[in-house]
């Protein structure tokens, strides 16, 4: 039953990681910057919602609406002052990344000094767990998790799949000089990977802080599993990258039953360390030479 | 006063060292690690280890330590170093955060988070290293050595392979160097001479727990590569001496409150990261217009 339990827990926190992984994949995928500031950005959107659910005590639905224009808003700008510019003299995986983890340093400190360093929580009577079962128990807001992701994702695959806008930036991540052929901006693209994944970044932000917790250098952790996820997921799949994120939050959870919370982490960090020396490739080409 | 800035001397002599081994990895051979802080704390636990149940003696405690770290990042680099750049990053951050949950675990020998207290002071062969003015000397000789080691192996044809496999990797594995051998050792060299800087911070402290070994001093450290100069020989020692000096600066300018120095250090630090990569890639000591650009 303690086994039941932990598994129900770590798929609440493996959506919630997956959430978050697709929007760094979206973009990583698309645009092939590696975007570290995806961490900052959740944070943004956290404490923004946080700030005007709790301190503002304003409506969940404007809560939201506030988180997302934070997220788009500062991702947007991530991409137009930093990024672009690089880009223009050179665009070197490691130059990019470096001034992103600035971008992380910068955001996790000044949320730090106005908000507090401490652990804040969400308030709400949705995460109250009741027993659904003998020993098992479940807050409602595990369905809302669930059902939440279940819209995100299927509403991304319909963009991605359905629209113009979907096919070309899928078009984007397999040949940048093709879509520039076609007549197509790969600069005004990108700005729109930058648009939808930072927005992805929100319903994971929020949840987070419901069920878990805040605390400022929690983009570093989030951004960690997001990583992780996309490049073991295999670089360019968005599903991999959510599967893999999946595995982790249960990994994460299941490693409970024989140790010490300390180690959840690590332990999950050390399947994957041997997952990527192993399979470099990820999960996705995996699937496909089979 | 003067018991002051020798502090403040032998911290940016200990930072030099971790700024100049970074680079051999950063700056000369390509290779993007944020792990540095792990094998700073190897060198440190072991340098502890050794003084505390066997020799004071500060040449057997160097060796056990950089052999130690040496070797741990041997077997952690071979495997690892064989995937790609972007997944090297990731796997180097895996390692950093095993790493300190191995030293905040294993308390028998780590001392957990209370660390470890009374460290010997080192004994060298004419008496022990006591004074702040002594072990200034002794950080700054370390550093000088470590400084003179690089620059002699980064101009050899080591250093000429490393630099071959940081521009283009393809052109190099072509011209049959062995990529994977050439990063390794670069890993094992950079990995082990960090382990000195454990040293001289152990004994100079002569106490250590895990907050010194974090995430947090991997990327100050990579920061201060950054802000220097990346693959250049002096420029890691210039941005470790001004960021070390920073925090104290910081605490000399009125309306700052203590509490948010350390906040509005890494905010700093951050910004220059930032500005660097966008204006001037190279940083403070390298050309404006990097060697990557040329690629």
């Amino acid at each position: 039953m303690v086994l039941l339990q932990l598994l129900v827990n770590g798929i609440q926190t493996g959506t919630i990681y997956a959430l978050t992984a697709i929007g760094f994949a979206l973009i990583f995928g698309s645009t092939r910057i590696f975007h570290f500031a995806h961490g900052a950005i959740f944070v943004i959107a956290a404490y923004v919602f946080k700030f005007v659910i709790g301190d503002l005590s304003l409506h969940w639905g404007i809560a939201s609406i506030a988180a997302v224009s934070a997220a788009v808003l500062a991702g947007l700008l991530v991409n137009f002052l930093i990024y672009v510019p690089i880009q223009r003299h050179e665009g070197s995986y490691f130059t990019v990344f470096v001034a992103s983890f600035g971008v992380v340093i910068v955001v996790q400190n000044a949320i730090a000094m106005i908000f507090g360093r401490g652990f804040v929580a969400i308030e709400t009577s949705l995460s109250n767990a009741v027993e659904v079962f003998s020993g098992l128990f479940m807050a409602p807001l595990f369905g809302i998790v669930i059902a939440c992701s279940a819209i995100v994702l299927t509403g991304l695959h319909l963009i991605l799949t359905r629209t113009h806008f979907g096919i070309a930036l899928r078009a984007l991540s397999q040949n940048p000089e093709l879509v520039r052929t076609f007549g197509l901006s790969t600069r005004r693209l990108s700005a729109y990977a930058f648009v939808l994944g930072s927005a992805l970044v929100v319903p994971a932000a929020i949840f987070t802080g419901a069920t878990s917790g805040l605390n400022p250098s929690i983009g570093l952790h989030i951004m960690l599993i997001s990583l992780v996820a996309t490049i073991a997921g295999g670089i360019g799949s968005i599903w991999g990258a959510a599967c893999i994120a999946l595995a982790i939050g249960v990994a994460e959870n299941l490693v409970l039953w024989q140790l010490d919370t300390q180690w959840s982490e690590a332990v999950a960090f050390a399947f994957l360390l041997v997952f990527l020396i192993f399979r470099p490739a990820g999960l996705f080409r995996l699937a496909s030479t089979h | 006063m003067s018991v002051y800035l020798l502090n403040i001397g032998v911290f940016i002599c200990i930072y030099g060292i971790l700024a100049l081994t970074l680079n051999v990895l950063i700056g000369y051979a390509g290779v993007f690690t944020l792990a540095h802080a792990a094998f700073f704390g190897i060198g440190a636990y072991v340098a502890t280890f050794v003084a505390m149940n066997f020799s004071a003696s500060l040449v057997i405690v160097l060796i056990a330590s950089v052999l130690t770290a040496g070797i741990l990042s041997l077997i952690i680099a071979l495997p690892a170093l064989r995937v790609r750049d972007e997944y090297f990053v990731v796997i180097s951050l895996a390692i950093q955060i095993l790493c300190v949950t191995v030293f905040s675990e294993w308390r028998s020998f780590t001392g957990g988070l209370g660390g470890i207290v009374n460290i010997p002071l080192p004994e060298l062969f004419f008496g022990t290293i006591s004074t702040p003015m002594e072990f200034f000397l002794l950080a700054l000789g370390c550093m000088a050595v470590i400084t003179v080691i690089i620059g002699l192996i980064v101009r050899g044809s080591f250093g000429r392979s490393l630099m071959a496999v940081r521009d283009n990797e393809s052109a190099a594995l072509a011209l049959g160097k062995n990529v994977a051998r050439i990063k390794t050792l670069a890993a094992a060299l950079s990995s082990g001479l960090a382990a000195v800087a454990g040293v001289v911070y152990a004994y100079y402290l002569s106490f250590i727990n895990v907050q010194s070994f974090t995430l947090d001093t991997s990327v100050l450290v990579m920061a201060m590569v950054i802000i220097g100069g990346t693959g250049t020989m002096f420029g890691p020692i210039v941005g470790a001496a001004l960021l070390t000096m920073l925090p104290n600066a910081l605490s000399y300018v009125p309306f700052l409150p203590p509490t948010e120095i350390g906040s509005i250090q890494q905010i700093l630090y951050g910004l220059a990261m930032i500005l660097m990569m966008i204006f001037r890639p190279g940083g403070i000591v390298g050309r404006s217009r990097s060697k990557r650009d040329e690629k």
